[in-house]
């Protein structure tokens, strides 16, 4: 029997991609709840990663937990083995110490790795207004590699430049990142398709590796801005099956992990259908 | 209250309608708690019922507190990094008023804010750090952040302005009556808040005598001199979560967002949930049944 899973959704194989970027050793902060990257942060801490810390709401340290949509904050609180609050965090990790990797989704990414959580459009009158970037527009250049996830891989996320930079690399290059003080590390984007890396100022985005399914012209069909193509692009990895038990048994047994691919209009029935479950199984 | 006031004041308890002693129209309110946790929302609600106009809101990490404000036409202007319901969806008051242009916004990064409201704590004019360098902010708000260079070593850095609201409005587990503040979860940047501020109101879930407070002295976050009025409001964050006492409601949030969809449907909301007590209010959102599990529900929690 292959150790690769087979029956796996996108949502878990982008999230085994994401989690395959946490190394061991690695400080994460886990703030605005966002599905898939905690359910990442979750598998690689209970898998390949199991000396990470995070840093969670304002529990320091905290244990993995099962993921529940109705208590995940009151979990990672009662894991940690201290509490700081958000400004100890953010003094004493994001601008000292430093936090490896975040991933973060935005609602556009261009080919310089900006990233826009602001505005679509006119920045007094949007046709979207974005929630804001929180401590993103510091942050990322900071981290040892800058992580982007997109569940909607298409050329309205991937655009040739971001109606506003909320948050940016700012130095990229490793010579360049040194000389400014910051820690060397890529851009790489993560995606329903592929798996995108910027190295060099001047160089484009890379396809790194193309998923199970997909094809390289459906990944440049749908980015809007340029790709170097190598010669021989690899397939990404598929989770094994342990990480799908895992997933699904251990860390993420509501399904929550798929959140991001559900249509927004859907969302609130999914979410409903999942708080049922986790209700009816404490016996509630 | 000087500062000397707030040492002598040993007895700042008060009443929910109260708060328009400290509050004017017009006032600067930073809004504590952050992303979905601990917000002052028991005072939030009393700000639309006390009918408290043009506020320039500051809020770090801000949710349904602000939703509620802007939806209820409390503010003439915001001050935030994020304003988001995370998984519920988009936060349809802010989102109308920004995008038809009538609310008047400061976009400032997450960082920043916190360091200006340190500077002020402190006394200090502006703090340098790492800014956000190469984002359209420094474009944006010239007025906000400035680049300088250290005196020691010539290395450019971002300054940002201290900030200084009129007041902070703040939720926590636990208080004595001359106002010292237990926090005992998610604290945001609130003791900042609270350092920054002029006045500084909170509302807490019990005021115990302070012997009570001497058995666990290292969870007083916030100290008497820093507080103008304690207010017992018990499930004061309801709809969200004050960890490690209660969850966050999911069940009434998903009720704000549909209520939210529209300018008409947020009108009901506001008559159905807001504009009445806040007694009256917890018995609308489910009565001590539905507190009851929500405290359970902090406690249910699986870790591996």
């Amino acid at each position: 029997m292959s150790k690769y899973s087979d029956d796996y959704k996108p949502a878990e194989l982008m999230c085994v991609a994401v989690a395959a970027e946490i190394e061991d050793g690695d400080i994460l902060i886990l703030g605005s709840f966002t599905p898939l990257a905690f359910v990442s942060y979750l598998l690689a801490k209970v898998t390949h990663a199991p000396n990470v810390m995070y840093m969670a709401y304002s529990s320091v340290d905290a244990r993995p937990f099962r993921l529940s949509f109705a208590t995940y904050e009151a979990a990672a609180t009662k894991g940690g083995v201290a509490r700081w609050n958000m400004t100890e965090c953010i003094n004493s990790l994001y601008l000292g110490v430093g936090v490896d990797v975040e991933p973060i989704s935005s609602i556009q990414t261009d080919q310089y790795g900006n990233i826009n959580l602001s505005v679509v459009g006119d920045y007094q009158r949007p046709m979207l207004r974005g929630p804001g970037g929180a401590g993103a527009p510091e942050v990322v250049k900071m981290h040892r590699k800058m992580l982007g996830y997109f569940p909607n891989h298409s050329k309205r996320t991937l655009v040739p430049k971001v109606d506003f930079i909320t948050g940016t690399r700012w130095k990229i290059g490793n010579e360049e990142r040194i000389k400014a003080g910051l820690r060397p590390g890529p851009i790489k984007l993560i995606t329903n398709l592929a798996i995108l890396i910027k190295e060099e100022e001047g160089r484009p985005f890379k396809i790194a590796s193309v998923h199970p399914g997909v094809t390289v012209d459906d990944v440049i069909n749908n980015t809007g801005f340029e790709l170097a193509i190598p010669k021989d692009v690899p397939e990404t990895e598929k989770p094994t099956q342990e990480q799908i038990r895992i997933l699904r048994e251990e860390v993420d047994p509501y399904g929550m992990v798929a959140f991001d691919f559900i249509p927004g209009k859907e969302r609130p029935a999914y979410l409903k259908q999942i708080l049922d479950r986790e209700i009816k199984a404490l016996g509630y | 209250m000087t500062r000397r006031d707030k040492v002598l004041n040993q007895n700042k308890v008060a009443k929910l309608g109260d708060i328009t002693k400290l509050i004017e129209d017009g006032d600067k309110v930073a809004i504590g708690g952050a992303w979905l946790s601990s917000h002052p929302m028991a005072l939030v609600r009393q700000i639309i019922r006390s009918k408290i106009k043009n506020l320039y809101a500051m809020t770090i990490l801000g949710s349904i507190d602000i939703d509620l404000m802007v939806g209820a036409g409390c503010l003439d202007r915001l001050m935030f990094s994020f304003v988001s319901m995370e998984a519920y969806g988009l936060p349809m008051n802010f989102r109308r008023a920004v995008e038809k242009g009538g609310l008047k916004y400061d976009e400032i990064s997450g960082l920043a804010i916190i360091l200006g409201f340190e500077a002020a704590g402190r006394g200090v004019p502006f703090l340098p750090y790492r800014g956000p360098f190469g984002s359209d902010f420094l474009k944006q708000r010239p007025e906000f952040y400035k680049v300088i260079n250290c005196p020691f070593t010539g290395e450019e850095m971002i300054a940002v302005p201290a900030i200084k609201p009129d007041v902070a409005l703040i939720h926590a587990q636990r208080a004595d009556p001359a106002g010292n503040i237990q926090i005992e979860g998610t604290a945001g940047s609130d003791l900042e808040l609270a350092k920054a501020a002029g006045k500084v109101i909170v509302t807490v879930e019990e005021i115990v005598p302070t012997e009570v407070l001497r058995e666990n002295p290292y969870k007083t976050k916030i100290p008497r001199f820093y507080v103008d009025m304690v207010i017992e409001q018990p499930f004061g964050a309801h709809p969200t979560s004050l960890v490690p006492s209660y969850v966050g409601d999911p069940w009434h949030m998903m009720k704000y967002m549909e209520m939210a969809a529209s300018p008409e449907t947020f009108k009901s909301y506001l008559d159905e949930y807001v504009m009445k007590s806040e007694d009256e209010y917890l018995e609308a959102v489910g009565g001590l049944k539905q507190m009851n599990l929500l405290k359970k529900l902090a406690r249910e929690v699986k870790l591996l």
